[in-house]
């Protein structure tokens, strides 16, 4: 469903010069799987992203989504995917109604459609009682739920999630984790980015470690374990970057 | 490009403006209440200020009473005037307000010119305070009296030496103002109104444009339209037409608080004369073929800036500049008699405040109205090119 080939991006900066975000980044995403990329704050996870999200374009690489390519089926890649970052915002004078009757009707849905996804991912995210409330008068996780609906509605076989549990106290993230888990079960192919470990270890199938715009390594939870010889996802990290800033040196 | 995709977005933005407390009082509130509750305050308050001014005595200190008898009478008979007499400090006492004017009359003044050797022409020192109302309007009572004192000695001396009063009238002139009372109005108001559009275009689209641009990039709501299925191009052109609207409705909003404040009697306090406005359906259509390219012209440059920067303040700085040209170019028609070379009607808001003027002054110049439309046409389309280019630059869309 993602393939993603030698991706690089390449930013120009007037006081930093040329800053390499992404740098060679391999990896593939299967239906029914959430991959995981792992890294700090400025990793290169949001770039890749968005990259894949058609926001960005590649410097060099390729990247497919649903069969698409990002750069030149762009309208195709969107029609596939369903995007929530933690900086989506929502329309603050909007109801969650109107939110998601105007983002079904952007996505080219028929209004009976619409009204009838709407219904069943209100029921599913228990957001009836405030499905007529206006957004700015909701409680952080009542608008993450409206986010996470906004980014279903079309019902796309991709879902790009972007550290969608920042800012957001246990109970909400919780709650958005198990609704994470609940897509892969509907065989959708999740893309999930994170700097928090133990979020990682509970939800990803597969888990990318980006560094510095690199990968340094990819694999299932049990693979990382038993090639570092490590239980703790944090120490395999912490080896890894250790390793690369030695090889740096 | 699919024009049902534009009017989603439109119709999303001008939802949301509805709803947003901040337009509708910029776009209703205050043209519809404020304008007119303004002017008529101010109207209201210089009357009854200048009313209840004129109703009150001058207090007149003459010096040298006995040297016109006459005059003084002349003064004691005008019910608003009241003598006194007071050499002890009376320009303290001008100052301090209890006296509005003094007078000092140093020789006597005579009638009988033939009584006297030679004619000089005496000084009368009048000493007023320009910055009180009353004093103003004591120097205003006082220099009438004494242009009619003039001519009374005038016409006695004239008398005297056998001369007809009419001896120093060979003629009277009389001046008739041949213009049409259509055109009258014209000028006055193709010298302010084209002025007040321009402002109330630009005011009006200001807030929505920033808004909808640099507001959404602010509060990330942009990169959720980004993802979706409408082009770059569908974007830009349902916010565009978003702001078109606003820009025009509170222009018309505008224009009719101003017509209630300036025409309520109650400004004038029942003075005013009702104003007939040259109109017919050609100068209305001619009207609207002007009005729309440059609301357009507006809307265009402003959701170019919008989207150009970082958030909203920065976007509101970088309209400042745009706004004050516009006033500029916008007050040259307040000028009196500048006429605009052709190749100047290519200058945009310039050119509109100029045909503004000419069709209210009856005057429909196709050469001037064509420039004018070919000029905001284009660049409006240019801005808007370069919106949606900006809407396909990472360096905009994601710089932080």
């Amino acid at each position: 469903m993602i393939k993603v080939t030698h991706l690089k991006k390449v930013f120009f900066d007037k006081k930093r010069g040329k800053i390499t975000a992404v740098n060679d980044v391999n990896f593939h995403c299967r239906r029914g799987q959430i991959f995981g990329l792992l890294g700090p704050n400025g990793a290169g996870k949001t770039t890749t992203l968005r990259i894949l999200a058609t926001m960005m374009k590649p410097t060099t690489g390729e990247v497919l989504v649903n069969g698409y390519h990002v750069a030149k089926e762009a309208h195709k890649v969107r029609q596939s995917i369903g995007f929530l970052s933690g900086e989506t915002g929502l329309y603050d004078r909007f109801t969650p109604c109107e939110t998601i009757l105007f983002f079904g009707r952007i996505n080219g849905l028929a209004e009976q459609e619409i009204r009838t996804s709407m219904n069943e991912i209100f029921q599913i995210l228990d957001m009836k009682s405030f499905q007529d409330v206006r957004v700015d008068k909701l409680s952080t996780g009542m608008k993450q739920k409206l986010s996470i609906a906004r980014a279903i509605i079309h019902n796309p076989p991709v879902l790009i999630f972007d550290e969608p549990t920042v800012g957001l106290d246990v109970i909400t993230a919780r709650v958005v984790i198990n609704y994470i888990k609940e897509f892969r079960n509907q065989g959708k192919c999740i893309i999930f980015s994170t700097h928090q470990m133990p979020e990682a270890e509970k939800l990803c199938d597969e888990i990318a470690i980006i560094h510095k715009g690199e990968i340094l390594s990819a694999g299932t939870l049990a693979d990382l374990q038993q090639k570092f010889r490590e239980k703790d996802l944090e120490e395999i990290f912490f080896k890894l970057v250790k390793v690369k800033v030695e090889e740096s040196a | 490009m699919n024009w049902k995709n534009v009017s989603l977005v439109y119709k999303k933005e001008i939802q949301g403006a509805i709803r947003d407390r901040r337009t509708l009082i910029s776009m209703i509130v205050i043209p519809l209440i404020f304008y007119p509750l303004l002017f008529l305050g101010i109207g209201y308050f210089t009357v009854i200020g200048q009313q209840s001014t004129e109703n009150l005595p001058s207090q007149i200190n003459i010096i040298g009473v006995e040297n016109a008898p006459q005059l003084v009478e002349i003064l004691q008979k005008d019910k608003n005037i009241k003598i006194i007499q007071s050499e002890e400090n009376p320009e303290n006492e001008l100052l301090g307000g209890k006296v509005h004017l003094t007078m000092h009359i140093p020789e006597v003044i005579e009638t009988d010119y033939l009584e006297k050797d030679s004619i000089n022409p005496i000084s009368i020192i009048m000493k007023y305070d320009s910055t009180t109302q009353r004093s103003q309007l004591a120097r205003k009572r006082v220099t009438a009296l004494i242009d009619y004192y003039r001519q009374e000695i005038i016409q006695a001396r004239l008398k005297q030496i056998g001369f007809d009063a009419d001896f120093l009238q060979p003629f009277q002139e009389q001046w008739l103002d041949l213009a049409p009372e259509e055109r009258k109005v014209g000028s006055m108001l193709g010298s302010i109104l084209p002025y007040i559009i321009i402002i109330l275009i630009f005011i009006g689209a200001m807030h929505s444009a920033v808004d909808i641009t640099a507001g959404e990039k602010e509060r990330g709501t942009l990169a959720t339209l980004l993802v979706s299925q409408i082009s770059r191009l569908e974007i830009v052109l349902g916010k565009y037409f978003t702001v078109m609207t606003i820009s025009a409705v509170s222009m018309i909003l505008g224009l009719t608080g101003l017509s209630i404040a300036f025409l309520t009697p109650a400004y004038m306090l029942g003075e005013v004369s009702i104003i007939r406005v040259p109109f017919s359906f050609s100068l209305f259509f001619l009207f609207l073929l002007i009005l729309a390219p440059l609301v357009g012209l507006a809307s265009a440059i402003l959701i170019l800036i919008g989207i150009f920067a970082r958030n909203s303040r920065e976007a509101s700085t970088y309209v400042t500049p745009i706004y004050m040209i516009a006033i500029f170019l916008g007050m040259i028609s307040l000028s009196q008699g500048i006429e605009l070379a052709k190749q100047l009607f290519f200058i945009p808001i310039l050119n509109n405040s100029f045909v503004f003027k000419e069709l209210l002054m009856g005057t429909v110049n196709w050469t001037h109205i064509s420039a004018t439309l070919i000029s905001n046409i284009s660049i409006a389309l240019l801005a808007l090119a370069a919106a949606t280019n900006m809407f396909h630059r990472e360096n905009v869309l994601f710089r932080s």
